[in-house]
């Protein structure tokens, strides 16, 4: 009979081999792709949202075969014309064509929440990866920051920065990316630090590549999946923040369309026109819907652990 | 132990919200130019009168200055006046809080005792019809501009109603100015509002307790439980529920300072006298101190919020332990 | 001959997955007889823990398609869900693998064990937490009634495991199934937890289901032992004559691939070539044909049953059928 000392050597064969291995990187991305197209509900919204901005990028065009409107061409005989011809959606109080405003606000809207994104990535990333890389005090001062910024309510901040930029796209995008950076950098800290104790990171810091090729060339690689997950879930929580600045006011200013300031306006007429309502709101709502699915899919393909 | 988690704590919020307010400070001296808070700026006005309004203010001098005396009223319980009427802040804030508590509390409550059955019963019947419709639901949930929605609710239950001589519900205000302000008129002021604020925060909760409810009973000491040999119920409700819930009440701590400033967008569109409004509005009008106070305040809310997260996850959560 | 204790024929546990259909258990017989440890071996995957739980009608979302459970008269794949309830905790107990992760973490140790008794006695909590402080104690926790205050996190991996058996025991059970109980452990730990369940199947003549990963732990605990490969019996039989002379390749592979005792240290193990088979698609014939060095051209063709093989083992093999002897290479 054999002992009990010797249960350890005893293991039967195949027992060890349940380990995860780690995989080569390239199929990492292949699988993801995989899975993005797997998922129809999410390629679908994928789609929609493209649809909608090479609308936004085509938008003199659309103006100038399709509906024949211009954003700003004033009407003041066909006020508050219902949804029909030649006015497909409908006039505003001073007879703008709603369909043709729908088209140029989706352009300022889309292109403030893209650039947002953008301007929250390259910030939030440097950022966090400066604050995991180097650590000690350097991290101590930007995450204090980070959470001063985080604290503030978003609302008043962004009330008190739109009374002091007076918007335009550019700068909208700035100050709602003034808050986002923030919580780019968190997850981007957290990314850094899990990948930094890799071996390859310290074999390559071992050869003694200076720091900030190291960061760029193996760090970036490895957190980028967290930031396209991150970037895709931001887009439609953009687009509800700027939508809310403008029809507060603080955003987009009048004449210039934005999906946000024409409910401003519609907010008084609402009661006898309708459409003026409906379809800027629906418009927003779609597009928030369509990129809330893709960014989900976005994020069940590239963690297929976090998938609910 | 606790005490000194406590007291490290709060030196970091201490920072935080020193940070915070000198960041609000900056904003609006940056922003303000010239402008003389509560005073329209006309032409009969002369220089030499809008400085000395100024220096009645305060505002002559360095914003640092300014900071350093504000934070030395603070310390002393003192948040000064506005800057506009010339009421306290506090009393300013006093005002509206009760109203801005009824209704971001109203919707919370709604939204936790909602949430929390929709989530089970989506986690419990994964992939069933329910299931489906409420994913739907809460997904339009997450994408639908909150003040979208009231309009839409305005338009259906307060205008259309109205039209067609139905009993509707009012739209504007936290009470009726005329023989208002009953149970009855309060809670018919409140319904439309609330109901905004909540859909927001059911579909949100509900969400998150469905994945945590999957989540845990996916878990080994859910078989555990399942092989004493106890009812589903008592599987579910008290080995699952227990700790499903744990992360939820960092989610709900998170929303404290939503208090003050989550219900903002839907106090503007709803006209109801809470501390978001007073807040946008009087930063429109650059009264400082008020929106100092507020944001302050706010501040004071995020931190409380956390820290009380945190505490409440050590109560609930046995393997937390402060360090 | 004793009547046996609980008796599986034919059980089948399928799950549906997007692959295809997993055959987990695939036609399973065996008996246990009243205060014996019978020790069920095989590599990961081969469905010993499927098995086990399908016993307990815990195999969710798995579904069991075929066979019976007799336990006390009763068919327990057909009694209500009410009546099953009845069984489990109470009369068969199931401990599991990770004892990390089978606790509940959120409730303290002792009244997790005081639970069954709670559940199945209707006792109250101070009656269930006193019978639990004992149990605790007479599985080897060291002041049991402080510790029983404790959270599962602030014990250790080798407490948490006598925890849980202590939690199988407190109702007295027939029957305990303890799915890989050591696996997760220490080797020390391992030894400790083992005697545990010799001690206790001496002493309150359970009848141990012991499922294992490790031939050493079989050798030293089990009367009878059954090997399983792809979702079926391969061997069965008692646990010196299988050890002594086994009648099917796999078996036979199994103990090649471990270090005697009685040779030389040196000579290098050798695993068994191939992979486990996936259970979804199965080799035609008998499933381990393609890792098999002792294959004839039957095997691949047809399936083999499990019949009497020799004076006293059970084996499904055409070759050790045919009287061929297993030896060699
Ligand atoms: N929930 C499930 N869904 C799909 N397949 C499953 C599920 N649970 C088990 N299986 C499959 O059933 C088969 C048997 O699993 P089982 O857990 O019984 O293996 P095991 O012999 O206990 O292995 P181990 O030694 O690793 O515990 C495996 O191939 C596994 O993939
Ligand atoms: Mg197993």
């Amino acid at each position: 009979m054999i002992g009990q000392s010797r249960v350890a050597e005893l293991e039967m064969p195949g027992a060890a081999v349940e380990g995860v291995s780690s995989r080569p990187a390239q199929s990492y991305w292949n699988e993801s792709w995989e899975r993005i197209r797997a998922n129809r509900v999410g390629l679908a919204a994928g789609i929609l949202i493209l649809v909608f901005a090479l609308i936004a990028i085509a938008a003199p065009l659309f103006s100038a075969l399709l509906t024949h409107f211009l954003p700003q061409t004033i009407d003041l005989d066909v006020t508050f014309h219902p949804p029909g011809k030649p006015n497909w959606l409908g006039t505003d109080e001073l007879g703008r064509d709603t369909l043709t405003r729908l088209i140029w606000g989706g352009r300022v809207t889309l292109g403030v929440a893209f650039l947002t994104v953008a301007i929250s990535l390259t910030v939030g990333s440097y950022v966090g990866m400066l604050a995991g890389y180097y650590g000690k005090w350097v991290d101590d001062i930007l995450m204090r920051l980070v959470d001063t910024v985080l604290a503030i309510p978003a609302i008043f901040l962004f009330i008190l920065m739109s009374i002091l930029f007076r918007p335009n796209p550019i700068t909208l995008a700035i100050i709602i990316a003034s808050v986002g950076w923030g919580g780019v950098a968190r997850l981007v800290r957290g990314e850094v630090l899990s990948v930094k104790e890799r071996d390859f990171i310290l074999a390559t810091r071992s050869i003694g590549a200076r720091d900030f090729r190291l960061m760029l060339r193996h760090l970036l690689p490895n957190v980028l999946p967290v930031l396209i997950v991150s970037a895709s879930l931001g887009v439609g929580q953009i687009i509800l923040i700027e939508a809310a600045l403008d029809f507060l006011g603080l955003g987009i200013q009048p004449p210039t369309p934005s999906w946000g300031n024409m409910l401003t306006n519609a907010e008084s007429y609402f009661f006898h026109s309708f459409w003026l309502v409906i379809w800027p709101g629906i418009a927003i709502f779609a597009t928030v819907l369509a990129s809330n699915i893709f960014g989900n899919a976005i994020r069940d393909a590239f963690d297929p652990r976090l998938k609910s | 132990m606790l005490a000194k988690y406590v007291a490290r704590r709060f030196l970091a919020s201490l920072v935080v919200v020193l940070g915070v307010t000198l960041i609000t400070l900056v904003l609006m001296d940056r922003t303000r130019g010239t402008y003389v808070p509560g005073i329209d700026l006309n032409p009969a006005l002369r220089p030499e009168d809008i400085a000395r309004l100024r220096a009645d203010l305060g505002l002559d001098r360095p914003f640092y200055i300014w900071y350093i005396t504000w934070i030395w009223g603070v310390v002393h319980g003192d948040f000064g006046r506005s800057m506009i009427d010339g009421s306290t802040v506090m009393s300013h804030i006093l005002d509206r809080l009760p109203n801005t508590l009824e209704l971001t509390g109203t919707a919370i409550l709604i939204g936790v005792l909602l949430a929390i059955p929709l989530g089970i019963v989506g986690a419990l019947r994964r992939g069933s019809k329910a299931d489906h419709t409420m994913t739907v639901v809460s997904v339009a949930g997450f994408a639908v501009p909150q003040f979208w929605m009231g309009l839409i609710l305005i338009l259906i239950f307060s205008v259309t109603l109205e039209q067609h001589g139905l009993p509707w519900l009012p739209s504007s205000g936290a009470f009726s100015a005329v023989n208002g302000g009953d149970i009855i008129d309060r809670i018919e002021h409140l319904v439309l509002p609330a109901t905004v604020l909540s859909f927001f925060y059911i579909s949100t909760w509900s969400r998150f307790i469905r994945s945590s409810m999957l989540e845990v009973l996916s878990q080994d000491y859910i078989r555990t439980a399942r092989a004493k040999g106890m009812s589903d119920r008592r599987v579910v409700y008290l080995h699952g529920l227990r700790n499903a819930l744990i992360p939820l009440i960092t989610l709900v701590g998170l929303e404290l300072p939503g208090l003050v400033s989550g219900g903002l967008v839907v106090e503007v569109v709803f006209g109801w006298p809470g501390i978001g409004k007073l807040a946008f509005e009087r930063a429109l009008q650059y009264d400082y101190t008020t929106v100092m106070g507020v944001t302050f305040f706010a501040t004071l809310l995020v931190i409380a919020g956390n820290l009380i997260a945190d505490l409440l996850y050590g109560v609930f959560d046995p393997r937390i332990r402060y360090a | 001959m004793t009547q046996p204790l609980l008796e599986v024929q034919d059980l089948r546990t399928v799950f549906t997955t997007k692959d295809g259909i997993v055959k987990a258990v695939d036609g399973v017989s065996f008996e246990l007889l009243p205060g014996e440890t019978l020790g069920i071996v095989g590599e990961s995957g081969c469905g010993k823990s499927v098995t086990a739980l399908s016993i307990m009608r815990l195999q969710r979302p798995g579904k069991i398609l075929g066979g019976k459970v007799m336990f006390k008269g009763q068919d327990l794949t057909r009694v209500s869900e009410y009546e099953m309830r009845e069984v489990r905790g109470k009369e068969i107990a199931m401990i599991f693998q990770d004892p990390m992760t089978s606790l509940n973490p959120v409730f303290r140790v002792g009244w997790q064990v005081a639970e069954p008794n709670r559940i199945h006695q209707g006792w109250d909590a101070k009656k269930a937490m006193t019978s639990a402080v004992s149990m605790l104690q007479r599985v080897g926790i060291p002041s049991a009634a402080s510790r029983a205050r404790d959270y599962p996190h602030q014990f250790s991996g080798g407490m948490r495991q006598r925890a849980m058996i202590a939690m199988g025991l407190t109702t007295t059970p027939q029957v305990l199934i303890a799915d890989e109980p050591t696996t997760a452990l220490d080797v020390t730990i391992q030894a400790q937890i083992l005697d545990l369940l010799r001690t206790v199947n001496k002493d309150f003549g359970t009848a141990t289901i012991l499922i294992t990963h490790n031939l050493g732990v079989v050798a030293g605990m089990c009367e009878r032992v059954i090997v399983m490969y792809a979702g079926k019996i391969v061997e069965a039989g008692p646990t010196k004559d299988v050890f002594a002379n086994p009648k099917h390749p796999y078996t036979w592979s199994l103990l090649k691939s471990i270090p005697r005792l009685d040779e030389d240290r040196h000579e290098p193990l050798k695993p068994i070539e191939g992979l486990p088979p996936s259970l979804v698609d199965l080799p035609s014939g008998c499933a381990f044909h393609p890792r098999c060095s002792f294959k004839v051209e039957r095997c691949s063709r047809d399936v083999p049953a499990l019949l009497r093989v020799g004076e006293t083992q059970l084996a499904a093999c055409w070759v050790t059928q045919a009287g061929t002897e297993l030896k060699g290479a």
